[in-house]
């Protein structure tokens, strides 16, 4: 079977010894990038290797529009099952028509990758959202994620935005073949409900995501995967209908006092009955229809076992029509950052060098630093995401201060948190010289983006994970340079001394959030008939899917016995923030900052 | 009165009171009627300025009251401007300032100085006045800036609105003579008289001798029946002066904007298609469409066939079921398509206007929207009927 999907690996142009030995710069696309019908139109990106996948909640990349997304270089983007499949699928994809709706796409077939306007991008899709689940950005405020049940011999157990949802293989190969992603992940057991799995649920856990995985290989070449399930599943019919028989006979028997004929009938079924037990079942094979067209990544597990991820990792690699690795770190997430490295470097030195992997979490850029010196290709843009949530715009450079960016900046800070009173006056880019929508020709400043954190507009996260992105595509890019050239060690070590870590996640907004947010709150209190789902924060809403969107300025209505002009006067917005007042009659304004810790 | 601005009538309606033109503003051209989307607090939820051009949208309207509190006068000067602040190179409009006080704060009280009000912190006694507002207005640096009114409710009756239209013709005179900048920001008169002809004529004789470059009628802020409402605007319309803008404050739905423009009105603004749109309810031609409710979940077209926002042409209304509300991308969605829907309503009112085919398209209009003849709205078919298009008797011509 040739695979959909194409791993092209570059020589370095300098070779280096050492550490970093491992890390290799490759392409990774569509072995057909353009589809053939109707007119070419879609041409999907390549995706530059050490390389990231879009995060997306819901099928959406956050924040940002279809045209703002394509301003991004990343090639493709990671859209979780758990977030996109409604209630009632599979059964309801039958509602879906064949071909896209959207006149601009007449006549294409009506994939995920039409329905979430990701013609263009190379879509991934794997079942659960496994940053979120990990923990590893865990918004502040937003509760842990939930431990799941466990998956079992016959489902997988996805956390969605309208709760907790069990999803066999026969629906996940449902999906599948609906869906026709890119890329799909293989249902494995990855376990959810536990960060200290015994080794007995890890050996399951590997036992069981490699049947699956023989399953779904079967079913992808058009053959039947499911023949012992349903074998299994009629065995267990047939049984409950015989018991059933029986009971049913032995009532009647009763009633009608005819136990002794009744014994004889039984013994008459045992011999020329429809069951007998240890006999084999014919079960009809079902054609079905392959979907060799989609490629298969598949998660390689372990947990904290050196042995099972040593298992699951050989087993997994002999498997023919894998096309790439997801190293599974779910289990891991209690654990400090070098173990968890440790492990996925056991599972990738029994993954065969030539094929794609992807890993989740540890997405910092100096985790990603260390994660390329492994041999790892793909990772997630939930890194730029969790830092525009925290309000946050990202400094950092990788390699030689670029040229352009100023040295009194003091780029020796990671990131700038943008709530800072300090950015209120500053008119200047969040980094001069970047070419993000946000900073590019000065259009956008750090008051302005300061002002729109401390007014609630939405249009402050639009520009921080513009830019945010941004900053993360550059910094790939230049890792990828410095493998080319040989420079990533020294690059590396210089990125350490220069930026130091992520520091760590606290669970407190910053005070300024903290002020807006109250008020806010307040104000939607006060809203008439407040419609639900509505209410929410930025930082808050994305963290947690089945929160609402932020929320802005105009949700207030205005101030007694002016209910009835609501509708009406609407060009003076109600504005209901307190303290305010003071600001517009004095002739020495205060500060915005001072402005917004007034509520009123 | 200097003014900064120039008013090109291209086009009159045979048959209504409505012109199309072309309002060549500091920040560039602006086709009349026109529809201004409202970017309170210096930004329009969400979107960004490179989309909001990408819409079409020529002019939108600052707050003065919310930009003063933050980012707060002495900033804008330093920047240079709202325009600079938010990265917005075409035409801004800023309001008053007045009505958020008067309708926000308890304990406003409006004297012959200004709104005076006690500052909710320490009590202290604090006044907008219409130098003040001219201050802040000018440091804000829109292209069209409005004088501070005294702005009762058209609800009220009795000498209370006598006396706010006068004082709001001694506040204009202290505007204008407060107005640092009339070369380059333009201050539009509010005509007051609430829903008193005599009172309303009086307002317009006395402000047009002001002769500021551009008129707006105010003091129409909801509650009053939209019947009076309409007569109001018409009279208001029929005094004002012809070769000048007139821009009708607040308004409004789709079937408003229509119906103004046939009595004559050229400019509007209205938070209700933003605000909406946070609510996951989108504008289309024939009704408005709650894609919240569950039975968009397998409705699989765009929003809204042949618009040509970024909404229509990616997503469907099944998609956008899941992430209104929920996630902002489907907040900024909704937002882009029904400010399209409004511009493009406003677009294509101007050319029927121009192709001299307006009634034909108020009729069409209408009939996409409230299917019925019995559902039309009553005020709206009297409105229409003033100026020679009769809705229900009359025809829609091909």
């Amino acid at each position: 079977m040739t695979s959909p999907l194409k791993f092209q690996i570059k020589q370095a142009s300098t070779k280096t010894s050492g550490a970093g030995e491992s890390a290799r710069c490759g392409t990774f696309a569509l072995s057909q990038p353009a589809s053939t019908v109707p007119d070419q139109q879609h041409v999907k990106r390549t995706i530059e290797t050490p390389g990231c996948l879009m995060y997306s909640q819901k099928g959406a990349v956050p924040h940002l529009t279809p045209d703002n997304l394509r301003q991004q270089s990343f090639g493709g983007v990671n859209v979780s099952l758990e977030h996109i499949l409604q209630t009632d699928q599979p059964g309801s994809f039958s509602k879906w028509p064949e071909t896209s709706p959207i006149s601009q796409f007449n006549g294409y077939k009506f994939t995920l990758s039409e329905y979430l306007r990701l013609q263009d991008l190379i879509t991934f899709c794997d079942l659960r959202d496994y940053s979120f689940a990990a923990d590893t950005f865990r918004h502040p405020t937003s509760p842990p994620a939930k431990k799941l049940a466990s998956n079992t011999d016959h489902h997988t157990v996805l956390s969605t935005p309208k709760g907790i949802r069990q999803l066999t293989l026969d629906g996940y190969l449902k999906t599948v073949r609906h869906y026709r992603p890119d890329v799909v992940v293989a249902m494995a057991d990855t376990i959810a409900e536990t960060t200290t799995p015994n080794e007995k649920r890890v050996r399951k856990s590997v036992e069981r995501s490699l049947k699956w995985l023989d399953q779904i290989l079967l079913e992808r070449n058009g053959q039947d995967g499911t023949i012992a399930d349903r074998r299994v599943e009629e065995e267990k019919k047939r049984r409950r209908e015989r018991k059933e028989k029986k009971r049913n006979a032995a009532a009647a028997a009763k009633a009608a006092g005819e136990q002794q004929e009744h014994e004889q009938k039984q013994e008459q079924d045992q011999v020329h009955g429809e069951y007998k037990k240890g006999e084999e079942i014919y079960i009809e094979p079902i054609p079905s229809e392959p979907w060799t067209d989609v490629g298969l990544f598949v998660t390689v597990g372990g947990a904290h076992l050196e042995e099972s991820r040593v298992w699951s990792a050989q087993e997994t690699a002999k498997k023919e029509g894998v096309d790439g690795f997801v190293i599974d770190t779910l289990s891991l997430s209690e654990l400090d950052k070098d173990s968890r490295l440790k492990h996925v470097q056991t599972s990738l030195a029994h993954l065969p060098e030539n094929k794609p992997k992807l890993l989740y979490g540890l997405h910092a850029p100096e985790d990603v630093l260390e994660a390329v010196a492994m041999g790892i290709d793909l990772f997630d843009t939930s890194y730029p995401f969790q830092l525009t949530e925290d309000g946050k715009a990202s400094l950092y450079y990788y390699g030689p201060r670029p040229a352009g960016q100023d040295k009194s900046n003091s780029n020796t800070l990671r990131s700038i948190n943008l709530w800072d009173d300090e950015h209120g006056d500053k008119f200047v880019p969040i980094l001069e010289g970047c070419g993000c929508y946000a900073c590019k020709d000065n259009k956008h400043t750090r008051a302005y983006i300061n002002h729109l954190l401390k007014t609630h507009e939405m249009l402050a996260t639009v520009l921080l994970m513009g830019h945010n992105m941004y900053q993360y595509s550059q910094f790939f890019t230049l890792v990828r340079e410095s493998i080319q050239d040989g420079t990533l060690q020294e690059n590396s070590v210089a990125f350490g001394a220069t930026f130091g870590k992520e520091p760590i996640r606290t669970l407190e907004k910053h005070p300024n959030q903290v002020i807006v947010e109250a008020a806010l709150q307040k104000r939607n209190q006060r809203l008439d008939g407040a419609e639900e789902g509505v209410v929410g924060v930025i930082g808050m809403g994305s963290a947690v899917p089945s929160l609402g969107a932020a929320v802005g300025a105009e949700d207030v209505e205005m101030e007694d016995g002016n209910k009835s002009n609501k509708k009406r006067h609407e060009s003076d917005e109600a504005g209901e923030d307190g303290g305010s007042k003071d600001e517009v009659v004095e002739k020495k304004v205060k500060k915005a900052a001072e402005s917004s810790s007034s509520p009123l | 009165m200097k003014s900064a601005l120039k008013w090109d009538v291209v086009a009159k309606c045979g048959t209504t009171k409505a012109r199309a033109a072309v309002l060549t503003l500091p920040h560039g051209p602006v086709n009349a009627p026109v529809f201004m989307p409202v970017g309170t607090q210096g930004t329009l939820k969400g979107i960004t300025p490179d989309q909001i051009e990408g819409l079409g949208c020529q002019i939108m309207l600052n707050n003065t009251y919310h930009l003063g509190l933050r980012p707060g006068q002495e900033l804008l000067d330093t920047c240079g401007g709202a325009h600079v602040f938010q990265g917005w190179n075409r035409n801004l409009l800023t309001d008053s300032g007045g009505f958020q006080m008067v309708s926000l704060l308890k304990l406003a009280e409006i004297t012959e100085k200004g709104v005076q009000f006690e500052s909710p912190h320490d009590g202290s006694l604090m006044l907008l006045t219409p130098e003040h507002s001219m201050s802040l207005q000018n440091s804000i640096g829109a292209d069209i800036m409005m004088q501070l009114d005294d702005v009762v409710s058209s609800l009220t009756t009795g000498p209370r609105v006598e006396e706010a239209m006068w004082r709001s013709i001694r506040w204009l005179d202290r505007c204008i003579k407060a107005h640092k900048k009339p070369e380059s920001q333009n201050l539009f008169a509010i005509i007051q008289g609430g829903l008193d002809p005599a009172l309303r004529k009086q307002c317009i004789e006395e402000m047009v001798k002001r002769d500021t470059p551009g008129y707006a009628i105010g003091g129409l802020s909801g509650g009053e029946e939209k019947d009076k409402f309409w007569r109001v605007v018409s009279q208001c319309t029929d005094l004002m002066p012809r070769e000048k803008p007139i821009y009708c404050m607040g308004v409004g739905y789709a079937e408003d904007l229509v119906v103004c423009v046939a009595l004559g009105v050229d400019m509007f603004d209205c938070v209700f298609p933003t605000r909406t749109a946070r609510f996951g309810n989108a504008l289309t031609a024939t009704g408005t469409l709650s894609l919240r409710q569950a039975k968009f979940k397998d409705d699989f077209r765009p929003i809204e066939e042949g618009c040509d926002c970024i909404a229509c042409k990616s997503y469907t209304r099944a998609y956008l079921y899941t992430i209104v509300t929920k996630e902002t991308v489907g907040c900024h969605l909704i937002s882009i398509h029904n400010t399209a829907y409004q511009l493009r309503l406003m677009r294509q009112v101007r050319e029927s206007i121009i192709e001299d085919r307006f009634p034909q398209f108020i009729h069409k209009f209408f009939k996409d929207l409230f299917v019925e003849k019995t559902a039309y709205p009553e005020w709206a078919v009297n409105a229409l009927k003033s100026v020679n298009v009769d809705l229900i008797q009359g025809e829609e011509q091909p």
